[in-house]
């Protein structure tokens, strides 16, 4: 993960493509098996769905040789797990198999069972997360989508979001020290916060709204609605047998839905 | 075609970007250095919607939670499943946009105090239907704790009596109506996200809200149930700060910069008091 606000020494379009076992893989087949997983992992009910997800994303991991970058990834989940279980073992609605009575608490198996599983897929979601982040650079997964004919614009809007989120984050940081020294209260009861939001949004989104006139203008002095398709520098390797990998992968979640909204899959543990 | 494509300017497609960092940005510093038990993290996909339209409001929230998600910069989190939420946001301050809602509307005198006594009234009367929801009050799905049926009453009567101010100090009808807006877009945005919260997280989110959760779990509410109620105690308040910071925001930006968007026109004062000549000299 990135540090916030950290701005990268070399851009992604001059760093060397990822290469090796997974990272070699297309960008779009890696953004298609995050998707797949994700999907599957919330659809399955029960336990089947999030184990296998998670067997599949280690034997992954293993084969990128992914070890501990997963870590944070997997601890970033643990406030959400904490509730989960909390919430879900000790007020589960009409669960009456008590496995002990601890004072006023009255945690239930069923409970126990249902936050299991939605903690797995939890995990299970993070950790396809963390494969495809850790694998796929953004610049070269944009590049590659409108290979694909995603329109220049939504190519532009993915990559120009991503390479002005440390800009503002630094703005935000530089807004949030000056209103502190101008006496904005960050730590008081709960009304005197919410009297700092304008103090913080108002400058931010004004400020940066202030580009807009001349990025545009920038953007139409390089032919940004000139009408045909650019071409691509550099031109991500792709096999049949990855197309292949993708479409089942499509079609298969697809059917895996369909599956479990009429029912067809109840039968899975 | 014409439609959608008057939606996606060069100017819109330069601010959408500008508007997802905004969003990530926002949501992760109110969250973070505010501490505030409230997502801020929509005022991007909003100003987006007023300015060009549904489509374009849409695009910007459903890509601003993906991005969060998968991209992280600033930590991922669960926020990429409420991508669907996120997009019908937008989609409905696009609505907004078009029904002008954000423009402002000068008054005074008695036309004001008549103003904002029907903004306090409307506000509770849009707010009726979360109390009166099954969430809270049917006895079959869960007799929910005293306190949260309190805390809704008190805060719809704050939120009833800031509009109320807002409106008289700022001397603009349209506070009636960003309420408004922004209290239906909250309702809307519950109804969606409840679904998504039970079915991929157990119907928490990791956050301070888990505690309404668990009180209505304590009341007897089933997991959607309880996430719904939540939300409906949350949403509407979260998009009603929105909506007002969003109409602050605009009547700050220049007339000029906003009538170059496709809905600028819906933004600008339309009867403009004619001004006064000043009295000749004697």
């Amino acid at each position: 993960m990135t540090e916030p606000g950290r701005v990268p020494e070399l851009p992604d379009y001059v760093a060397r493509p990822a290469s090796g076992a997974y990272r070699g893989l297309n960008p779009t087949t890696k953004l298609v098996i995050a998707f797949a997983e994700a999907l599957f992992a919330f659809t399955v009910r029960g336990w089947t769905g999030p184990l296998v997800v998670i067997a599949v994303l280690l034997a992954c991991a293993v084969w990128a040789r992914i070890g501990r970058a997963f870590v944070p990834y997997v601890l970033a989940t643990i406030p959400l797990v904490i509730s989960i279980l909390l919430v879900n073992t000790l007020l589960f609605p009409g669960a009456t198999d008590v496995i002990a009575r601890l004072g006023p608490l009255r945690p239930t198996w069923s409970g126990l069972t249902a936050a299991l599983q939605a903690t797995l897929r939890v995990v299970a979601f993070a950790m396809s997360v963390a494969l495809f982040a850790l694998t796929t650079t953004t610049d070269q997964l944009v590049s590659d989508l409108e290979r694909r004919g995603l329109g220049r614009r939504p190519a532009f809007v993915v990559s120009a979001a991503i390479g002005t989120i440390p800009g503002i984050l630094q703005r935000a940081r530089e807004i949030t020290n000056s209103q502190r020294a101008r006496g904005l209260d960050t730590q008081g009861r709960i009304w005197r916060r919410v009297r700092g939001i304008l103090p913080l949004a108002g400058p931010l989104v004004v400020g940066a709204l202030t580009d807009v006139e001349e990025r545009t203008m920038a953007l139409e002095a390089r032919a940004f609605s000139a009408p045909g398709r650019r071409t691509v520098l550099r031109v991500a390797p792709d096999s049949p047998r990855q197309r292949l990998v993708r479409w089942v992968l499509f079609v298969g979640t697809i059917a895996t839905i369909v599956g479990v909204v009429v029912g067809a899959l109840a039968w899975l543990p | 075609m014409q439609w959608v494509s008057r939606q996606f300017t060069t100017r819109v497609i330069v601010l959408i970007p500008i508007a997802i960092a905004i969003n990530i940005v926002l949501g992760y510093t109110v969250q973070t250095v505010l501490k505030l038990p409230i997502y801020l993290d929509s005022i991007g996909t909003i100003l987006v919607g007023v300015l060009a339209g549904p489509l374009a409001g849409a695009f910007t929230g459903a890509a601003s939670n993906l991005i969060w998600q998968y991209a992280p910069v600033i930590g991922g989190g669960t926020i990429g499943p409420f991508a669907i939420t996120a997009a019908v946001i937008g989609f409905m301050a696009g609505i907004w946009g078009y029904l002008g809602v954000y423009r402002p509307r000068p008054a005074s005198g008695a036309q004001l105090i008549v103003a904002a006594v029907v903004a306090a009234a409307l506000v509770v009367l849009v707010a009726f239907p979360i109390f009166n929801n099954p969430a809270y009050t049917d006895p079959n799905v869960g007799a929910y704790p005293d306190w949260v049926f309190t805390a809704a009453i008190v805060i719809a009567a704050i939120v009833a009596a800031v509009v109320a101010a807002f409106i008289y100090v700022r001397r603009d009808l349209a506070g009636i109506w960003v309420a408004v807006a922004g209290i239906l877009t909250g309702i809307v945005a519950a109804i969606v996200s409840a679904p998504i919260a039970a079915i991929a997280f157990g119907g928490v989110t990791g956050s301070g809200t888990d505690l309404i959760v668990a009180a209505l779990r304590q009341g007897g509410s089933n997991v959607y149930q309880a996430s719904l109620g939540q939300g409906l105690f949350s949403d509407p308040i979260d998009k009603t700060i929105t909506s007002f910071i969003v109409f602050i925001l605009l009547s700050g930006l220049s007339g000029r910069f906003i009538s170059r968007f496709p809905l600028g026109e819906h933004l600008r004062q339309t009867s403009q008091p004619a001004p006064e000549l000043a009295p000749p000299a004697a």
